[in-house]
C-alpha cells in the first residue's frame, strides 16, 4: 500500500466511524432516560474522528501521528466554514454568531475527552473525577457548559457537524 | 471574468476578516509550484479565537463557486504564530514563511 493509499484508507475509515458514532449519538439524544454523559461521549468521539478524517485527507500530515493523537476538532471548525461560504453570502452577521457559538461548543466538547485538560477541567464524559474533595461520576453530572446544545444555537452547531459528515466526499480536493 | 488565484486569495482573506472578529492576520503561503494546476491556496490564519494545540493543522477544501481554487487553511493562535516565527513550531510539510504574502486585518473589519 502506498503512502497515499494508506492516507485515503485511514481517512475513509475515520469518516465511516464518525458517521456510525453520529447515528448512535442521535439515538441516545432521543432517549431522555439515558444520562447525558453517554450522548456527549458519542458526540465527542464524532467530532474527534471527523476532524481526523479531514486532517488525513488531502494533506501531507504524518499519518501515524494523526491516528494516535487526541484533539483537533477545535481547529477544524473555523476553516470548515470556508466550505459554506457560498451559502452564507450576504449573511455575515448571522455567520459571525454561528462561528462564535461553534467555537465555544467545539472547545467544550473537546474537553469531554478524558485526556484533555484534566488538571484545569477534570469533568469528562467517561470517567469519575475529583474536584474540591468531591468525587463525581459522569452519569450524575449535568454538564451545564453544554446545555447550549439543546437550544437553537446548539442545534445549528449539530447541523454543522452533520453537514461536515455528509459533505466529506463532496468537498474533497479533485 | 474569472477571478485569478491572487484575487481569490485576497477575497477569501477579506471575507474571513469580516466574519472572524478575532482574526488578526492571514498569511498566504506561496510555494515554488504555486502556478501548477491543483496547487491549493494555502492560508495560515492567526486567530485569537482558536485553541492553542501546539501544532499547525491544515484542512483542505475543494473549489466552489466563490472560491474557484482548492484551498488549504490552518489556524493558529497569536502565541503559536510567534513560536512558528522562532522555529519552535513546525509548519506543514512544504510550507514556509520565507515566501509568503501577509494580509493584515483592515482597521474597520
Amino acid at each position: 500500500m502506498t503512502e497515499g493509499e494508506r492516507r485515503r484508507a485511514f481517512a475513509e475509515a475515520f469518516i465511516a466511524q464518525a458517521r456510525s458514532d453520529w447515528r448512535v449519538y442521535r439515538i441516545l439524544a432521543e432517549r431522555e432516560e439515558v444520562p447525558s454523559c453517554h450522548r456527549l461521549h458519542y458526540l465527542q468521539m464524532v467530532c474527534e474522528k471527523l476532524a481526523k478524517a479531514y486532517r488525513l485527507r488531502d494533506t501531507k500530515s504524518p499519518i501515524d501521528e494523526l491516528v494516535s493523537k487526541h484533539s483537533g476538532f477545535s481547529k477544524f471548525v473555523g476553516p470548515f466554514f470556508t466550505a459554506l461560504k457560498d451559502e452564507y453570502s450576504g449573511k455575515d452577521e448571522q455567520l459571525r454568531g454561528l462561528i462564535q457559538r461553534a467555537r465555544t461548543l467545539a472547545r467544550e466538547i473537546e474537553r469531554l475527552a478524558p485526556a484533555i485538560d484534566r488538571s484545569a477541567s477534570p469533568e469528562n464524559a467517561e470517567y469519575p473525577w475529583e474536584r474540591d474533595g468531591t468525587v463525581t461520576a459522569p452519569c450524575d453530572f449535568g454538564f451545564p457548559s453544554l446545555q447550549l446544545l439543546t437550544q437553537p444555537g446548539g442545534r445549528a452547531f449539530q447541523n454543522l457537524i452533520e453537514r461536515a459528515l455528509d459533505d466529506f466526499e463532496k468537498i474533497a480536493l479533485p | 471574468m474569472a477571478r485569478t488565484k491572487d484575487e481569490t486569495a485576497l477575497d477569501l482573506a477579506t471575507w474571513h476578516f469580516g466574519v472572524e472578529p478575532e482574526l488578526a492576520r492571514v498569511v498566504r503561503i506561496i510555494t515554488d509550484n504555486e502556478d501548477e494546476p491543483g496547487e491549493p491556496i494555502k492560508l495560515l490564519e492567526v486567530n485569537a479565537a482558536t485553541v492553542a494545540t501546539g501544532s499547525v493543522e491544515p484542512f483542505a477544501f475543494a473549489p466552489s463557486a466563490s472560491v474557484p481554487f482548492p484551498t488549504t487553511i490552518a489556524e493558529v493562535t497569536p502565541e503559536e504564530f510567534e513560536r512558528i516565527k522562532r522555529n519552535e513550531l513546525q509548519l506543514p510539510i512544504g510550507w514556509s514563511l520565507a515566501k509568503s504574502q501577509l494580509f493584515e486585518r483592515p482597521r474597520a473589519a
